[in-house]
Formats: structure tokens, sequence, C-alpha cells
């Protein structure tokens, strides 16, 4: 519908824009195309608000989601119809299209007023379908309550995006194991420049956590270019180009690329070709440091070579490989550049009366991929390294999948 | 100055006073100030300031009616004994006119019982200025320092929903503190030690920037001031032009780290802490290495907050927290110190 909010939508996600200047956006008067690139690439695009399905200038097939936007003070019939029309020609052309309807604008209303209505428009939606025909009832449509001012509207959009990703159960794999063996609370994987989580382990999502989460991570973007410093900032993320001495250890994340799910399952399996490689690949990476005038230590706790202490204390943390992975970023991929320096934050929050404190960690994954976990301060402050330890492994997961993604969109297109 | 400091808050009705004291003082977010009524009469605040010091805010209702009581019957009252005054006028104001005269009337008021307070002029919600913010604040500096005759005042240009507000309340709050050049020297050798670029420290409840370990930068050349002036006074035409994005031309800072960079870590970190308040949690520190510099924000001391920026790559943030650690008795001790002077 016209006026619903969806350019605003899409604006506030993907072009930065604060919720507070959406007031000024002009009404769409044409289809716009927007990309955006995360996990999978996404291609957005925003009707107008009076267009039908004969006017949309491609054929439904090609869409994945269609995402429909109401008012949610917008509880007369047109709209409602309108979707209910919708559904139907769409369900009968696409039966496999993910409907999403977002009930928008809910800051508006007080909370009973909200649910309410959220309640309202939903029953009737599924009343008409049912109306019009039997089959449609059980048409799967996912109504969320959004807002651009608060955070349900990233929440939402995520568990859209989840439907999308088809490698999420490794991600979700990755992300539990990691849980695990960190004693996290809970962790997210989000996108750092729309602040949409990708992926999050097993335990349920909870909307403060998350909101808490994803405003951390918003901190940190803005501090970014408050202290970049002209002079000293460049030199420490460079990155070093892959020596020829490294080629024992590119050999061994080849190998577990065409099983992606043994990556989840135990990342101490598919490790186990390159630790072998690692006791040769530790002295050669410390042999590369020398050569870099200006080495940024990497974010996870310098692995020295195999210290036998280290081994013996990792065993609580991973069930993998005793040996220290002697700078585990040296395992560039064959034929790539890859930086050393990995940003990483941590929060600490102060103890409360239920007990220790909660830290919140952040390590970034991949250009835009970014982890943030919620530890205990008691774990972090003792267990650090081996927090860190973790997260060079999840890191390499994550790489490794997103690489596997990347390939496989190179041969299809 | 002595202690505790009575500051005026005055202004038309409606300009944003009590929204101000409410952002900063009371740490609610800007949106909540919407929910704010009309201040009826003299509302008197004690706000406690790095812990020991005591600021006695009178937030005066803007409206006619007490603006007239206070100009006539409660006149002494009011204007004795007041350490700072700050008028607030709304940049795009109905009734200049009107705005001006009660001004100067509080002005004279003043001189008569206080002739030494400080005297600071907020151009507020900026947000709302049509035309370009730079030479919207530039006519209405030289507009109100002319109706100022001869008084020395410092004028800011702010708005509660962005830094601009941490700034100006910061460069007043500076004056107030008696030994701000003491522990910027400090501040200096705490940032030599840790190969730190450098060293800030915030208050905890407020979090206006105190100190810092870099003077402030020179004032553009447009005016011709002599760099480096370490009061917050001769700073008036520099804080008028900071407000645009203009970078400082400055070849003693190689660095030319964002201007404005105090005021914005000053909101972020109120904005997270108001976040972190919603799930029922408190902050308390804030460690990170990013790819352009790597940073410790934490407790200094009982009342304050250090944050130490490092441009190197080859230090540790335990290492910072090590040695904030070690710097924690001086800096008590310092604090200390301040009341006694």
């Amino acid at each position: 519908m016209r006026r619903s909010g969806k350019t605003s939508i899409q604006q506030v996600l993907f072009d930065g824009l604060s919720p507070r200047e959406t007031l000024y956006l002009e009404t769409t008067t044409q289809s716009t195309r927007h990309l955006f690139d995360t996990v999978i690439p996404l291609e957005i695009w925003d009707y107008p608000g009076d267009v039908t399905l004969e006017t949309l200038d491609a054929p439904l097939a090609q869409f994945s989601t269609v995402i429909f936007v109401i008012d949610i003070q917008d509880l007369y019939q047109q709209p409602i119809q309108k979707l209910v029309d919708f559904v139907i020609t769409a369900y009968n052309e696409h039966p496999n299209l993910n409907l999403e309807v977002f009930v928008h604008k809910a800051d508006v209303l007080t909370d009973e007023y909200k649910i309410e209505n959220f309640r309202h428009i939903q029953a009737r939606v599924l009343s008409d379908l049912s109306y019009a025909g039997a089959e449609y009832e059980t048409i799967p449509i996912n109504f969320q309550l959004t807002s651009i001012y608060d955070h349900s509207l990233h929440d939402a959009f995520s568990r859209v995006l989840h439907k999308l990703i088809d490698s999420l159960p490794y991600l979700e794999d990755l992300l539990n194991v990691f849980c695990t063996n960190s004693q996290a609370n809970k962790a997210f994987l989000f996108d750092i420049s729309s602040r949409l989580y990708v992926a999050t382990d097993a335990s349920p999502v909870d909307p403060p956590v998350h909101n808490l989460c994803s405003d951390y991570l918003q901190t940190l973007n803005a501090f970014g270019p408050l202290y970049k410093s002209i002079s000293a900032s460049p030199p420490r993320m460079r990155t070093v180009p892959v020596d020829s001495s490294d080629s024992p250890p590119p050999s061994a994340p080849a190998s577990p690329e065409p099983h992606p799910p043994s990556t989840a399952a135990s990342n101490s399996n598919s490790r186990l070709a390159s630790p072998l490689a690692s006791p040769t690949a530790a002295p050669l990476s410390a042999h590369q440091s020398p050569q870099v005038t200006h080495q940024p230590l990497p974010s996870a706790s310098l692995p020295r070579p195999p210290h036998a202490s280290h081994s013996t204390t990792s065993s609580t943390a991973h069930p993998s490989d005793p040996n220290a992975q002697g700078n585990g970023n040296g395992h560039a991929p064959a034929g790539g550049s890859k930086p050393l320096f990995y940003p990483c934050a941590a929060a600490s929050l102060a103890p409360t009366a239920a007990g220790t404190g909660t830290t919140l960690t952040y390590h970034l994954i991949t250009p835009k991929l970014a982890l943030v976990a919620l530890i205990p301060t008691g774990v972090f402050q003792a267990r650090r390294g081996l927090v860190e330890y973790n997260v060079v492994f999840f890191r390499e997961g994550v790489q490794e999948i997103c690489e596997v993604e990347s390939d496989a969109r190179k041969v299809a297109a | 100055m002595s202690w505790p400091v009575q500051v005026l808050l005055m202004g038309a009705s409606g300009s944003g006073k009590t929204s101000m004291r409410s952002l900063i003082f009371s740490n609610n977010p800007a949106s909540l100030t919407s929910r704010l009524g009309a201040t009826i009469d003299v509302e008197q605040n004690h706000v406690r300031f790095l812990g020991d010091l005591i600021l006695n805010l009178w937030d005066c209702g803007g409206q006619d009616a007490f603006m007239d009581s206070y100009l006539s019957i409660q006149q002494s009252t009011i204007f004795q004994h007041v350490g700072v005054m700050i008028y607030v006028f709304e940049v795009e104001t109905r009734n200049m006119e009107k705005d001006l005269n009660y001004y100067k009337e509080c002005l004279s008021a003043l001189q008569r019982y206080s002739p030494n307070a400080a005297v600071f002029l907020l151009v507020h919600k900026m947000d709302l200025a049509r035309g370009p913010k730079a030479e919207t604040l530039a006519r209405k500096t030289k507009e109100l320092k002319e109706a100022s005759e001869g008084t020395e005042v410092t004028v800011f240009g702010t708005s509660i929903y962005d830094e601009s507000l941490y700034n100006a309340w910061s460069r007043i709050v500076h004056i107030l503190i008696p030994n701000a050049s003491v522990l910027s020297r400090h501040l200096a050798k705490l940032a030599a030690l840790c190969s730190a670029t450098e060293v800030v420290l915030f208050e905890r409840t407020t979090f206006l920037v105190i100190a810092t370990s870099t003077p402030p930068p020179p004032p553009p050349t447009a005016s011709n001031v002599p760099s480096g002036p370490s009061s917050a006074r001769t700073n008036g035409d520099l804080s008028a032009t900071s407000h645009s994005d203009h970078e400082l031309e400055v070849d003693s800072d190689p660095h030319k780290m964002a201007p404005t960079r105090y005021e914005r870590t000053s909101e972020l970190i109120k904005a997270f802490k108001y976040s972190c308040a919603r799930v029922r949690e408190e902050f308390n520190a804030l460690e990170m290495e990013l790819p352009e510099f790597t940073a410790v924000l934490d407790e200094l001391t009982r009342n304050t907050y250090v944050l130490i920026v490092v441009h190197d790559p080859t230090i540790e943030t335990a290492a910072l927290r090590m040695n904030i650690r070690l710097a924690r008795p001086k800096f008590e001790e310092l604090q200390g110190d301040s009341l006694l002077t």
C-alpha cells in the first residue's frame, strides 16, 4: 500500500538512514532495485504502493520472498483485501514463494493496542483466505510486528533472511559448538553494516538481549571513524601476501571443502589434516613475521609454536588438536592475501544481583560479518586466550562456508 | 569559584532548558524529553559532579509571568552568588526582540549582584535551523554578542539530538573544575607512559569531558587568538566555528582525528549505557581493538572514567588496563586535593 513504510524500511536497514530522517523520504513512483551483499547477495525490489500483480515487470517465480508491509493502523477493508488477493494469485503461480507480512509502524500504539491490532489483522487475513478456498488456509504466511524506531525491524528482517540462506544449519552448528565450548550464554553472527543477524545459536532469542547486542554493534561501528588517525592507522591493516612457504597448509583446507557439514559437526576432524602440517607451519609463520615491517598482532592471543602448557589447558576448551595452531590465519587460501589483524572488542557489564557480570564480546569474522557473544565475565577474564582460540576456529569455519558459497555462485553465474 | 557553585539556567519558555538537564544530568535519552512539561517557577537541583563538587542548578521556568517575577521581586534571591549563568535561545524563535530584551535585563541584574559570574549563551535546537548551520550560528553569535554590550560571553550552538550539547556543557563545566590543568598534565604523563595518542578523563554519571592529555587545538586562522589557550572562555570563537565540519588546519596535530570526537564519545557511551540499563545491566568497562586504533575505557576513580587511545599496534589492552590500575591511587589523590583549593 502507499505510505506504509516500505522505502523507509529499506533505507534504514541497508542504507544506514537514521530513522528520524525517513520523514523526508518521497513517495516511490517506480519499482527500484537495491543490491545488498551479506552472506548471500540480496536484490531487493522496492515497489510503489499501488502496484498489482499484473504490473510487476518480472514473473513471480523469480522472487524468493515477498514482503507485504501493512500499516498497523490500517484496519480498513482495502489493504487486507489486497493482501489476500495477492496471496491467492501468488500461491497459484508460485507455491513455494515465502510470504511475509510486516505489520509496520508499531511504535505508534501502546502495547495493548499493538497486540490487539496485530491479532486482528492476522485473523482477518486468515479468515479471508479461508473464505476464498480451503486450500488457501494452509499457506504459510509469517506475520511480524515491526517499527523502524526500535530493533523489531532488524529482528523481523533477520528471520526473513534466515529462510534464504542455504548454509544456515552449518552456521548455526558452528555457533552452537562455539557457545558450548566457551560457556557463552548467547552468540549472534551479525552483518555489520545492516545489523541483521545471520545466525544464532540454539537458545531462544530474547528481544532485550538482541537489542543490547545490536546497540553494542552500533556503538562499535560509530567509534571507528572517531579516532581514526591519518598518519598512524593505515599500517595496522596491512595485509600480508601469501608466501610460497605457505603451500603445505593451503592444501589442507581444500579437502574439507566438499563436505561443509563436517566442518560444522566437528571442527576437530576437519582440522586433523592441518595440524599435521601445523608443526611445519608454525615455524614457517614465525619466519614470516620478520619479513613484514608492520606486523600487527592477530587479535587471537598470539599462539606461539606449540606450548605444552597451552595444550593441557585447552582440554576444557575444545576437543581438538592439542597443538596451538601457529598463526591460524596463515592458512590463507591459495592465491589470495589475507589480513592478519582482526578487530575485536569486549564490553564488560557490572555484576548484578543475579550472578556474575556478563561480557559482550565482538570479533570480526569476515569483512562483513561479526560474532557477538555474551560470556560470563569470570570466564572471559580467566580464560580469554581459550575463548579467542575458539574464535579462530569459528572464524575459519565461517570463512570456508562463505568461500564455498561464493565459489558456487561464480560457477552458477 | 566557591563551592557549591550556583548555576542559573534561564531562557524563554520551551527553549529546551529542562530537556538539556534531563539529558545530561539525569541520563535520559533524547527521545524521552518530549514527555517533559513546562517548568513551574524555579526547579532547584543539587547535582553531584565528580563526587564531591556540587552544582546547584536553578532551572528557571521561562514563561513571561515567571520571567517578570525573577526580574522584579525575586531579583536578589536569584541573581546573588551565581557562579555561571547559562542563557538558552532557540535558533528559530518567533520573537527575537522579546528574547533579547529579557536577556539584557537578566544580564544587567546579574552584573549587579554577581559581577564575577561567567556567562554562556546556547543557541539551542540547531537541528531545526533552516539554512546552513554554520552561517546561522555565526549570525546569531554576532547578534548575541552585540546585545551583551561588552560583557564577555561564550556562545555555543547545540541540539539534544547530536553531540554538540555535550561539547557545550563540557566546556561550561571545565571552568568549574579547580585543578583542570594539573589533571591535564598528569594525563599527558599517563599518555606518554602508555605510548598512547590520547587520554581523556570523563565524569562518571554525565560523561562530560573533564580533562584531556592533549591541549585543545588552536582556533582557526579566522580569529587572531594565539594558539593553545587553556581557558574555555577564549575558545568562544573556536566553538562557534567548530560545529561546522571544517577540518582545523593544524600542523601540530599529525593525527588529524575528528575534532568532535570527545563529545561524540560522550554521546555514544551514554547511549550504550542507556541500552544496558534497559536490560537491567550496568555498563562497566569497554575495550576495543579496531582497525583504526586500540582503546580502553575503564573506571579510574570513584567518579571518573578514563579513555586511552593508542595507535601503536603492538600494545595489548591488558597492558593499558594494568597501567590504569597503577595510576588509580595518584588520581584519587589528585581529586582529593581539588577540594582543598
